[in-house]
């Protein structure tokens, strides 16, 4: 294959890795500060898209045109809103059965998930059809040799790369960050320290809310197309990459991140068939998780005997 | 303290009339109101039961004579099916609440009892279908060899995911069978050979001589429905997969499962091998999810992938959960309320996944043990406390 | 009295923490061993490397006459080999009942055919061990096998930690690990536990017992000989009195001078 097609692969993969990544990030923070795994991640991703696609339907017909303020008010919506969500389902849904056997938190966080997918289903006019996401962002490109690189996809590699390294600051640089990283690390001492644990879960959980919602955001921006059930599919793929990575390590959430789509790439130029690649993703995952079930990079907790 | 009175075999008896009638009337109600009143005092009934002590009185009862009774139950149950004799859509839904519950007391053995969650349970139940559509769509293999070559391909099959399931716990094993329910729904889709997005065609149950889809005509005048077949031939599966779980966690296998489920690291230092207990559980579950699926397949005539989705996964999960993990008799009031509930309130089966969702929620956050919590183990009716 | 358990160059590594190094510790048949030393000086992690819930960085474990180093947990029960756990670790979910039968795996029959079909055989079997556990509870607590279904939950503190040892004894085990039973026990209930505990290596003279306590008065009746740890390492052994008296000893638990 030529050089320009082989461009294209590389791009494609590291879009959908930025994607991923976002993703995987936030598992990796919920797990880090609650031991938990909020299986509605994915869901809170499609309604972060639905908030933007609305926010930017209903601001052009308010007459607003221009693209670059649209995709910020809608970026911005859709993190503030996923934001609240985040917090929310936190607060009545996580932290009540802080207690609970993990599963019951596993389920219970499925189960929300499945809510806000049938809601979107349900409620959105035609909801159960996919919607077109607008292009917002200047659609020119610039070639290099046969490989053509489009703005828009640029600007958002920019954004995600952006995004994820505002986090890693926020989490290493920032009191918050600090705080965070306490409890992550032990929660019964940060709690004695005086931190107020339950607003840090309510911080950590706002935060990588509204990095999924960006994330979704994102691959409407990028596929100029959503559907009620993208979250399931992105949520399960963030999930994996977090996995993969190793749970509560930032970095390795977002290796991972990237890993999940390389594979996915393979897939697509080994396999005619489009649809193999992710059976071929998803295959390689359960197989890595026998190999090395903590992840490539270790996770952090060890049972007590 | 022990009781002075030995107890009587009244209440269960009480219990089988009322629960029958309750079913009859429910199966033929017509109007939503009444299907919706009927109900929330089910459910009302059952919760208030374990409140006012009944629920103890009834099972003490039932243990004087726990074999008649079973039959008893039967009998009732063949009973009702064969009152719904004329009625094709009641004897589906009953046939259907069958085997579903059917695959939820093989999802109970894997969840329940040995702690291994299996968020594939519809992908298991559709490889049972799909077995069942390619052999007896293609070969002349007995009907009967079908349904236990579906249980066991499914268990096999299941096999693969055992060893990355054994590494592991938690939330990585539910990504696991997580992924694999995706893996399988589009591996079926983008597979021409079976049958693609559009599925396959299955033809019927033939059992002796007997084809399960012809009409039973008595006469000119009546016809029975040829889901009354259907309806019974469940009937005895599920009671039969009742009884195997039952003996199964009535006795040290089941107290195996149990010691991997609830401690792994000291089940191990007393010598139990907790690979081997796990992949028992989770095969048998498959199986009997397997056998399930391809009766379903049978009956409804056809398999497609959008039949077995994560969403269909969960609806079995939920069954589960709301009925109380571990307890088998919870299963059945559970998966009615899942299965013929939206069926006959036909306002709700589009908001179906929504609302058991939220019942679900509800449930963890403040029943967890679901609606009738899993007793003691006793592993005779006879023995253990009073 | 032959050598019942023998240990040599004990060493267990977590990444940088060695926590235990180079320990030799033999045992004779019949013995009772008290393994004393401060808090994180191996005693849990010698109990977890002897059990095979921990990997042996170094040495060999030689166990009734068997070489069993690097053993997985389920062969070294076979073997012989019960342990309590420090923190309590009874189902507590499951009955008292079954939580003995839990220690008493060796002694089950697990074929799929005896417990699905043979019901009678079963009832037997089931009625054999039911005796075994109402008379080794009641050996502890004469009201215990009143309790016997009830679930472990509803019990007390106390009796939890005696069906705990009855758990690990229901099996017959060579040799019993005792990972500090009385933590948390009031003077008497410990001077209680340790009656019921002697009492039953009265009846089972091959009995061998390695006890970890911090109570030095149940270590001075109970143990026929003691080994201190510290840091990961044997810094003394002997009996008791000898080994009270040792400076070194002296020193690990208060600190030099």
């Amino acid at each position: 294959m030529d050089a320009g097609l082989l461009g294209q692969y590389v791009f494609n993969g590291l879009m959908l890795g930025i994607i991923y990544a976002m993703v995987a990030v936030g598992f990796t923070l919920f797990f880090g500060v609650l031991d938990v795994i909020k299986f509605s991640h994915g869901d809170v991703l499609m309604v972060g898209a639905f908030v933007g696609l609305m926010t930017y339907l209903g601001l052009s017909g308010l007459g607003v045109t221009s693209g670059a303020l649209l995709t910020v008010c809608a970026m911005f919506a859709a993190m503030l809103a996923m934001g609240v969500l985040g917090a929310l389902m936190a607060r009545w849904l996580v932290l009540p059965l802080r207690n609970a056997p993990a599963i019951n938190v596993l389920l219970i966080t499925l189960m929300a998930g499945t809510v806000l997918r049938e809601l979107i289903r349900l409620f959105y006019p035609a909801g159960a059809n996919p919607k077109p996401f607008p292009r917002l962002l200047p659609t020119d490109a610039i070639s290099i040799g046969t490989l053509t690189l489009r703005y828009d996809n640029l600007i958002l590699l920019a954004v995600g790369v952006g995004a994820i390294v505002a986090v890693h600051l926020l989490v290493t640089r920032t009191k918050l960050g600090l705080a965070i990283r306490a409890v992550a690390q032990d929660s019964e001492t940060a709690r004695i320290m005086g931190m107020n644990f339950q607003m840090v879960v309510l911080v950590t959980f706002a935060l990588g809310s509204a990095l999924a919602a960006l994330a979704g955001v994102t691959a409407g921006l990028y596929y100029n197309e959503i559907n009620f059930s993208m979250g399931l599919l992105l949520g399960v793929i963030g999930f994996s990459a977090a996995v993969v990575g190793g749970l509560g390590n930032l970095y390795g959430a977002i290796l991972g991140g990237f890993l999940f789509a390389a594979l996915q790439t393979l897939g697509a130029v080994w396999f005619s068939v489009p649809a193999y690649k992710d059976v071929f993703a998803f295959a390689l995952v359960i197989l890595l998780m026998a190999w090395r079930p903590t992840g490539l990079i270790a996770e952090k907790a060890a049972e007590r005997v | 303290m022990s009781r002075d009175k030995p107890a009587s075999i009244l209440p269960a008896l009480l219990l089988l009339l009322s629960a029958g009638i309750y079913a009859f009337l429910f199966l033929h109600a017509e109007q939503q109101w009444e299907v919706a009143v009927l109900a929330i005092l089910g459910v009302a009934a059952i919760l208030s039961a374990g409140r006012l002590g009944i629920s103890g009185q009834v099972e003490r009862s039932w243990r004087c004579s726990p074999v008649l009774l079973g039959w008893l139950a039967m009998i009732v149950a063949a009973a009702l099916i064969y009152l719904l004799r004329e009625d094709h859509f009641s004897l589906l839904m009953v046939a259907t609440l069958l085997l579903y519950a059917m695959v939820c007391l093989g999802l109970n053995v894997q969840f329940g009892y040995a702690g291994v969650v299996n968020f594939a349970g519809a992908a298991f139940f559709g490889i049972g279908g799909y077995t069942a559509a390619m052999l007896a769509g293609h070969t002349a293999t007995p009907h009967l060899l079908i349904l236990a070559i579906a249980g066991l391909l499914s268990g096999l099959i299941g096999s693969l995911l055992v060893l990355p399931l054994l590494r592991t716990r938690g939330h990585y094993a539910a990504l696991i069978t997580i992924a694999f329910a995706i893996l399988f729904r589009t591996f079926l889709e983008v597979n021409d050979l079976l049958g693609g997005p559009q599925g396959l065609k299955v033809p019927g149950i033939s059992l002796l001589g007997w084809n399960f889809n012809d009409n039973i005509e008595i006469d000119d005048e009546t016809q029975f429905s040829f889901y009354l077949a259907y309806a019974l031939f469940s009937l005895v599966l599920f009671a039969l997969a009742f009884l195997l779980v039952r003996r199964l966690e009535r006795s040290w296998l089941g107290l195996s499962l149990d010691a991997v489920r609830i401690d792994e690291t000291a089940a191990s230092v007393f010598g139990f091998n907790v690979a081997r207990w796990k992949i028992l559980a989770f095969s048998l579950g498959n199986v009997l999810a397997g056998v399930a699926g391809a009766v379903y397949a049978m009956m409804t005539g056809f398999v497609a992938p959008a039949s077995f989705t994560i969403a269909e996964s969960l609806i079995f999960v939920s069954i589960i959960i709301l009925g109380g993990v571990g307890n088998p008799i919870g299963i059945l009031p559970a998966a009615a309320l899942v299965v013929i509930l939206p069926e006959k309130l036909q306002f709700i089966q589009e908001y179906r996944y929504l609302l058991f969702s939220a019942f679900v929620i509800l449930i963890l956050l403040f029943k967890p043990g679901g609606l009738l919590p899993r007793p003691l183990r006793r592993y005779f009716a006879h023995w253990g406390k009073a | 009295m032959n050598v019942l358990l023998d240990c040599s160059g004990l060493t267990v590594r977590f990444g940088g923490l060695t926590a235990l190094n180079g320990l030799d510790l033999s045992l004779k048949q019949g013995e009772t061993l008290g393994l004393i030393g401060p808090n994180g000086s191996g005693k849990t992690t010698f109990f977890n490397a002897l059990t095979g819930l921990y990997r042996l960085s170094a040495g060999r474990v030689r166990f009734d006459g068997r070489e069993v180093t690097g053993a997985a947990p389920q062969a070294l029960y076979d073997a012989g080999i019960a342990r309590t756990f420090q923190r309590s670790r009874l189902c507590l979910a499951l009955s008292v009942f079954d939580n003995l039968m839990i220690g008493n795996h060796r002694r089950l029959s697990l074929g799929m055919a005896f417990n699905l079909l043979q019901r009678r055989s079963f009832e037997q079997e089931l009625r054999a061990h039911e005796t075994r556990a109402r008379a080794l509870l009641a050996s502890f607590n004469p009201g215990l096998p009143d309790r016997l279904y009830d679930p472990a939950g509803e019990l007390g503190m106390i009796d939890r930690r005696r069906v705990e040892v009855c758990r690990a004894l229901i099996g017959e085990p060579k040799l019993l690990l005792l990972d500090e039973p009385s933590a948390g026990m009031t003077h008497d209930e410990t001077h209680e536990l340790m009656e019921d505990i002697l009492a039953t290596r009265e009846r089972q003279p091959g009995l061998s017992v390695i006890l970890i306590e911090h109570e030095m008065g149940v270590i001075e009746r109970v143990s026929h000989r003691c080994a201190v740890l510290n840091f990961g390492e044997k810094i003394c052994e002997g009996p008791y009195a000898s080994v009270v008296s040792d400076p070194r000893v002296q020193e690990a638990y208060l600190g030099a001078e």
